[in-house]
């Protein structure tokens, strides 16, 4: 049955559906032009690298200073 | 439901560098190798991002885990009789 439908559809009499992949119009997307970087997305992502990095040191920091204390306040209640 | 309930900070807080920063931080970095996905500034952006949630995920699963810890130890402690080392 297959070979005869492949036969069939050889003579142009029935049409294979067109693929599933997905296509986009050319009227909206444009090819990337990655010789010319994209100085604001570049800056962008170094300035948030940047501020996360600061911001995940400074809470480790925090962290560390406020065990300190609580390790101390309990130390101290225990000899009071 | 609190990401980190305030009695979490009387933990000691787990290193930068540990387990869940270096894991999140490398998968975040290994993302954007090959092209079209490539650039140094993405590679550090995430991994900065893989880090940063990766600390937080670690001090919510110390917290848990003591947590867990604290009320077995009590448990323990309120169930002595069985709890002895078996004798004979």
């Amino acid at each position: 049955m297959a070979a005869g439908l492949r036969a069939v559809r050889r003579w142009g009499l029935v049409v294979a559906p067109p693929s599933l992949a997905f296509s986009r119009s050319a009227s909206v997307v444009s090819t990337a032009n990655n010789a010319q970087p994209n100085w604001l997305g570049v800056g962008l992502a170094f300035g948030t690298s940047a501020a996360l990095w600061a911001l995940l040191i400074k809470q480790h920091n925090e962290d560390v200073m406020e065990y300190e204390r609580r390790k101390a306040r309990a130390q101290c209640r225990q000899c009071s | 439901m609190v990401f980190l309930p305030d009695e979490s900070r009387s933990l000691p807080p787990p290193p930068l560098l540990n387990k869940g920063t270096v894991w999140l931080g490398f998968a975040g970095w290994i993302q954007f190798l090959s092209p079209p996905a490539a650039g140094v500034h993405r590679q550090i952006l995430f991994a900065t991002v893989g880090c940063f949630v990766g600390y937080h995920l670690v001090k919510r699963a110390e917290y848990k885990h003591a947590k867990v810890d604290r009320e077995l130890f009590e448990y323990i402690r309120h169930h002595p009789v069985d709890f002895q080392p078996s004798t004979g």
